[in-house]
């Protein structure tokens, strides 16, 4: 099972900027990396990132973790545009695939867009605790409120996504390893013995998440906590929701 | 049950499609072939319903890629529509389809849920992310054939899941008497 990009403990700028911004930054960021096309515009792109992974000091090796564990899907993105994109001036002619010029570069403007997205994703995750990540959406989200857009449901909905990853991910080994003492190994050798054994997990993580999905729920309103308008502040909601 | 419990649960179902991806990316290109992400978000429109389902297939994606990096960027977009009709029609459906028999009940919106969200994924990859460059056929392949596993895995484990969720008085009853 692969691990979550977490927080990494260092002190940097960009550690210390606040979470909305560094948010907003992501998206602006990303977008910019989207729209870019020429090799010029790319290389910019990723000079800009490379030095914000400078700027943060969490590591190169961190800042590449989440890029590396997409290698094989990027490689599968860059070798079917390689091959299939175009059948124009072939380099080489394979049945009905051709590799041509245009379909390398289309893949690797691909690939290149979608590793440099994925590293400004990592690098937001280890330089924000996921408590600051939730205040920076509320903070973002406040201005859509003034619209009758329910953003304490959506703030509420983010932060407690996000608190309870990592208590699934160990609820989850701990059944595996329930399983597996049981009847067999959970992840035994073979791809439909494998698929097989990671079924027969999924009910009973269902009913553990809800279950205690039903217990913080029952814990949120038994203090007072109402999704309505006339609401407590976002500090004593965010206080009821660590209890 | 009430607006918070329905939130919290959208929120824990969308944890499970961060974390579900992670347990299943250990089998070879799980993603596309077992469709992971999906299950989590069918049961959440099921159980708390369209709104709640909406907001897991808009979460789930979104904060997965944003932490684990999968889904890719590229297919981010049409993935999170695809997630989100999916947890709405099925959330839809289960609201107003009442046979009298919940297993029935809760197959007949699965499976209204699987048609739409497909139909409308392939609507926007033709019409907005692969505009000019997407065909029937591609459709098919991706929708169909690729996420056939996925499809069959949904059918066998969400109504089950559902259940079983009732049964242990996790989530109202739909039936009074139907256990």
């Amino acid at each position: 099972m692969r691990s979550v990009g977490g927080y990494v403990w260092v002190d940097s700028p960009l550690h210390r900027a606040p979470a909305a911004a560094k948010l907003a930054g992501l998206m602006a960021a990303a977008a910019l990396v989207v729209l870019a096309s020429t090799p010029l515009e790319l290389a910019l792109a990723s000079a800009g990132v490379a030095a914000l992974v400078a700027v943060s000091r969490v590591g190169w090796r961190v800042a590449a973790r989440a890029a590396w564990g997409l290698r094989w899907f990027l490689l599968a993105v860059l070798l079917l545009n390689a091959f299939l994109l175009s059948d124009v001036d072939p380099i080489l002619s394979l049945g009905p695939a051709s590799l041509t010029v245009e379909g390398i570069s289309q893949g690797a403007r691909v690939v290149t867009r979608s590793l440099l997205v994925v590293v400004l994703g990592t690098l937001l995750t280890a330089t924000t605790r996921p408590q600051e990540l939730v205040a920076g959406v509320r903070t973002l989200l406040l201005p859509l409120a003034r619209l009758g857009i329910p953003t304490e449901a959506a703030a509420l909905a983010v932060g407690v996504t996000v608190q309870f990853v990592p208590t699934l991910l160990r609820e989850s080994r701990q059944i595996m390893r329930a399983q597996a003492l049981r009847c067999g190994n959970a992840a035994p050798r073979g791809v439909m013995r494998r698929a097989a054994g990671f079924v027969r997990l999924l009910v009973p993580m269902f009913v553990s998440a809800v279950r205690r999905a039903d217990e913080l729920s029952i814990a949120m309103e038994a203090r007072g906590y109402r999704l309505s308008p006339s609401r407590e502040s976002a500090g004593g909601q965010e206080r009821k929701m660590s209890s | 049950m009430s607006q918070v419990k329905r939130i919290v649960i959208a929120a824990v179902c969308a944890a499970l499609c961060i974390v579900l991806p992670m347990a299943f990316h250990s089998i070879p290109n799980a993603g596309a072939l077992w469709l992971p992400m999906h299950i989590p978000v069918m049961v959440s429109g099921l159980v708390a319903g369209p709104v709640a389902g909406a907001v897991t297939g808009l979460l789930g994606p979104v904060l997965s890629s944003l932490l684990t990096g999968m889904p890719a960027a590229p297919i981010l977009p049409s993935m999170t529509c695809e997630l989100v009709v999916y947890g709405l029609v099925s959330g839809l459906l289960c609201a107003h389809v009442r046979t009298g028999r919940l297993p029935l009940d809760l197959y007949v919106s699965l499976v209204g849920a699987m048609i739409c969200g497909r139909i409308v994924g392939g609507l926007l990859q033709a019409l907005i992310f692969s505009a000019g460059s997407y065909s029937l056929a591609a459709w098919a392949t991706a929708y169909f054939l690729t996420g056939l596993p996925g499809i069959v895995l949904q059918l066998v484990v969400v109504v089950p899941v559902v259940v079983a969720l009732e049964r242990a008085g996790l989530v109202p009853a739909r039936y009074g008497t139907d256990r």
